[in-house]
């Protein structure tokens, strides 16, 4: 019999006593699924998702999930997890890489229904000849999709966003899916210390009617309800319904910008931020940015690091500031498009100080030489 | 980039209106309100509803499903407190029963829909309406289309995080900031005799 | 009744005439049915859906047919039911195309967990596009689950909605588009499908018998309440993209019926058939 403490979510991501454990990237979704008072979880197996999934039906088997299956593909779990999110319950559910676009219709879905599902992307190759190793190119897929997108470095990071990821989907005037990536096989089979809080706490349940919209249930009003009827065809201003009911799902993504800062400290994390080389990136090629720029430092260069965590809503402001201040950007990225250097070059007003790479893909590794090396040509 | 901070002022705005998020606006914090986009507390707030629905020609009150149908506990004596403080203030009670974009057509004389509340907004000529009971979803839809369309003023009283889109929103409004405001709305009254 | 279809005391004085009466004399909590339409305040009152429209008659047959509307939750699918449902009062969910059963599952298992003693029926209602092609792998995978779920396909043997498209429901040599030929294969035999993925209740019916209609709707939910999946599906003749008369609707069923290309039936589980006739008992006393 499992007994578990709700508390106050304060209490669990700042716990006086925690506990530090030596885990796997997966194992570390597990352990904050056992603290997320989860009401369901639903299952599809791709690597290298599925030891993450796997775990959460070990914690349904123990009792810290009520109800968990393994559905038929993703575009189905994905369409179970909708059910499941507007019958009221709290929902998460995983995927990763051909299992993202094969769910793809669903994630624009899920935010126009403003469903609080939190689910975690292992992140992995798409395209063909098949690729089962580490891409962040998915991510590029899903940047206008209206979700909320965090980007977790290291096992630590996946724990923490996805113990939050709850509760800022659950704000009322938030309620939009919050996605929590990772880079597959680097983050979820790699072991790494990672803090947790007392396995006796859990946070307090998910509450069906302060949702900004109805729950499917015939337990609360209007009962004549439709999730969602077609606007569009209604009545003859209805483009405009169907307009305002966009800028709606935008709008919850902005209001989002500051419980991520409630908690999670803040949308980016810098260390020596005012230096003349910023390399900005997130995910694990922030590690590898890290270790460049350690070495650099060494040397006696100037390089700071920007890590982002908050991929949408995006730190506009944050890195238009930074990037007044530096002289280059160095944007190291696991992906073959360099959609991160379009992000920042989108918001920042001198674009020629993006230095977009080094970039890596296919599932190969990316040498912190690689990142000294672009340091080296900025600084001469 | 902005250069003037966006105001949440009544319209009509224009053909598609942003919302108010997108350009600054942030929801209030708790215990505090906002007025046309300003963070203020309650009580400010409180008082400028009482001078908006006061200096209306004809203010209306549009409450939603959450307040029209007595779904829970505690719903109803909200409602009543709702019909007192429109009684208070001289206003009329339209309701909006539900969300659904409405087959053939809605009556816009006795009913408001979130998909067009400007045919009611303009068939009765309401320069004042106040929003209660209504789920923030549809809430936000609809006060950015009459922002858009008309010159009505909003006012939002939401039970939840409040309504930056309305010109008037105050947040976690519950039985008390009611008839709070109903008191002042006939303090005023009053003092204006 | 429950408050949920109760009008706040401050407020009935402004409530519009159509739901007020939809509370006094509506289908909630009472014991109405198909032979009672016209004395009824109908869930689906109005509709945009065309003259004639079977699937419109379906539905209308459906909805009165629900043994418990007060705690019937709705899942459809895209297609010219959708147009018509915003109107239902119950609370009804339109996702996608296709994903129908995958939602259903979602919902009533989560449904299941808030409200552990209360009955929740689920109740997919959607075309023979949605069921039988592009959902048709979740449809027969909520089937060898035994979701909880009765699945009701309103079958016009078309894509109506889209303008007239050949689907897996038409008859063979049907001339539609994207079948400018004919269509080269048999109608899916859905109900046998069904029976075959382990569905308690199978029946296939048409509106052109609103009484047999209504038993596999009553039997098909308290089946899926207490046994496992079931299965309706409804002929629902289209006037627009078959191009027949929309006063012709009913006939068009009933020369069906004659011909044998639509064919009644119903297949009914062992244990299916105890629960009927154990509550064939308790109802007789």
């Amino acid at each position: 019999m499992i007994t578990q403490k709700i508390v106050d979510p304060e209490k669990i991501y700042d716990p006086s006593e925690k506990e530090s454990l030596f885990i796997t990237g997966s194992e570390a979704v597990k352990e904050a699924l056992r603290r997320a008072n989860v009401d369901m979880a639903i299952a599809y197996p791709i690597t290298p998702q599925s030891e993450s999934m796997h775990l959460a039906g070990d914690l349904f088997a123990e009792g810290y999930i009520k109800e968990y299956f393994r559905g038929e593909n993703e575009f189905a779990v994905m369409s179970s997890v909708a059910g499941a999110a507007m019958a009221g319950v709290r929902v998460f559910t995983a995927t990763g890489g051909p299992g993202t676009l094969r769910a793809f219709e669903l994630f624009p879905t899920w935010a126009g229904a403003r469903l609080p599902i939190v689910c975690s992307f292992m992140t992995r190759g798409i395209n063909s000849p098949l690729t089962i190793q580490p891409d962040t190119i998915e991510m590029a897929c899903l940047l206008d999709s209206g979700i909320i997108m965090l980007h977790a470095e290291t096992a630590q990071d996946l724990y923490d966003m996805i113990l939050r990821a709850f509760m800022i989907a659950e704000k009322t005037d938030v309620h939009i899916p919050v996605g929590v990536f990772c880079d597959g096989f680097f983050v979820t089979h790699t072991r790494d210390t990672v803090e947790v809080a007392p396995a006796e706490m859990k946070l307090p349940p998910y509450d069906a009617y302060s949702s900004p919209v109805p729950a499917m249930d015939m337990e609360n009003a209007p009962f004549r309800h439709m999730r969602d009827p077609f606007v569009m065809k209604s009545n003859f201003i209805s483009y405009a319904t169907h307009a305002s009911w966009q800028q709606e799902v935008m709008a919850a993504c902005e209001r989002s910008r500051k419980y991520i800062q409630q908690y999670l400290g803040s949308l980016i994390e810098t260390e020596h931020p005012d230096s003349e080389i910023l390399i900005i990136s997130s995910g694990t090629a922030i590690s590898q940015g890290r270790e460049a720029m350690k070495s650099a430092r060494a040397m006696g260069l100037d390089v700071g690091l920007v890590k982002i965590k908050s991929i949408r809503p995006f730190p506009e402001e944050e890195i238009r500031l930074l990037a007044r201040n530096a002289k280059h950007i160095i944007v190291p990225e696991f992906n073959r498009t360099g959609w991160m250097a379009r992000e920042i070059k989108s918001v920042i007003e001198d674009t020629t100080k993006v230095i977009a790479g080094p970039r890596v893909f296919g599932g190969m590794t990316m040498p912190p030489e690689s990142i000294l090396d672009e340091i080296r040509r900025c600084s001469k | 980039m902005l250069t003037k901070r966006y105001e949440v002022q009544k319209g009509p705005e224009g053909y598609l209106p942003p919302a108010a998020a997108m350009m600054g606006i942030v929801p209030s914090e708790p215990g505090t309100s906002l007025v046309e986009g300003q963070m203020v507390l309650q009580e400010t707030a409180m008082e400028k509803v009482a001078d908006a629905l006061l200096q209306a020609k004809n203010p209306v009150f549009f409450p939603g499903p959450l307040i029209l149908w007595a779904w829970k506990e505690g719903v109803e004596e909200k409602a009543q407190a709702i019909k007192e403080l429109a009684d208070a203030a001289g206003a009329k009670i339209i309701p909006m029963p539900d969300y659904r974009p409405k087959y053939p057509m809605i009556n816009p004389e006795i009913e408001i829909n979130p998909n067009h509340p400007n045919l009611t907004i303009w068939h009765n000529n309401i320069d004042v309406c106040l929003f209660v009971g209504v789920h923030c979803h549809y809430a936000n839809i609809a006060l950015k289309l009459i922002r858009g369309g008309t010159d009505c003023y909003t006012i939002a009283l939401c039970a939840e995080a409040g309504h930056e889109d309305a010109m008037i929103s105050l947040r976690d409004v519950g039985l008390d900031q009611i008839r709070q405001i109903t008191e002042i709305v006939k303090k005023r009254k009053e003092t204006q005799k | 009744m429950r408050n949920l279809f109760q009008v706040s005391a401050a407020f009935e004085d402004i409530m519009p005439a159509e739901y007020k009466s939809l509370i006094e004399n509506g289908p909630f909590g009472g014991d109405k049915g198909v032979t009672d339409l016209g004395t009824f305040k109908e869930l689906l009152e109005e509709h945009p859906l065309c003259a004639g429209c079977g699937l419109a008659l379906s539905l209308r047959l459906i909805l009165a047919s629900l043994p418990n509307p007060e705690h019937t939750i709705i899942v459809g699918s895209t297609g010219c039911s959708a147009l018509a449902f915003p109107q239902a009062a119950v609370h009804n969910i339109h996702s996608l195309f296709g994903n129908q059963n995958a939602v259903a599952s979602g919902l009533k298992r989560a449904l299941s967990l808030r409200f552990p003693d209360v009955v929740k029926d689920v109740v997919v209602i959607a075309g023979d596009g949605a069921t039988a092609d592009i959902g048709l792998d979740m449809v027969m995978h909520s089937w060898f689950r035994q979701e909880r779920i009765t699945t009701i396909m309103l079958d016009n043997e078309a894509y109506a909605n889209t303008g007239g498209q050949e689907s897996g429901m038409s008859q063979e040599g049907a001339v539609l588009n994207m079948a400018p030929k004919g269509k080269n294969f048999s109608k899916i035999s859905v109900p046998e499908l069904a029976w075959a993925s382990g569905c308690a209740y199978v029946a296939a019916v048409t509106p052109a018998n609103p009484r047999k209609l209504q038993s596999a709707v009553r039997r098909g939910i308290l089946a899926a309440r207490e046994t496992g999946s079931s299965y309706i599906q409804v002929y629902s003749p289209c006037p627009t993209n078959y191009k027949f008369k929309p006063n012709q609707t009913i006939e068009k069923v009933k020369s069906r019926e004659k011909d044998g290309t639509y064919q009644v039936r119903e297949y009914i589980s062992d244990e299916a058939q105890l629960l009927f006739d154990r509550l064939e008992e308790v109802k007789n006393g």
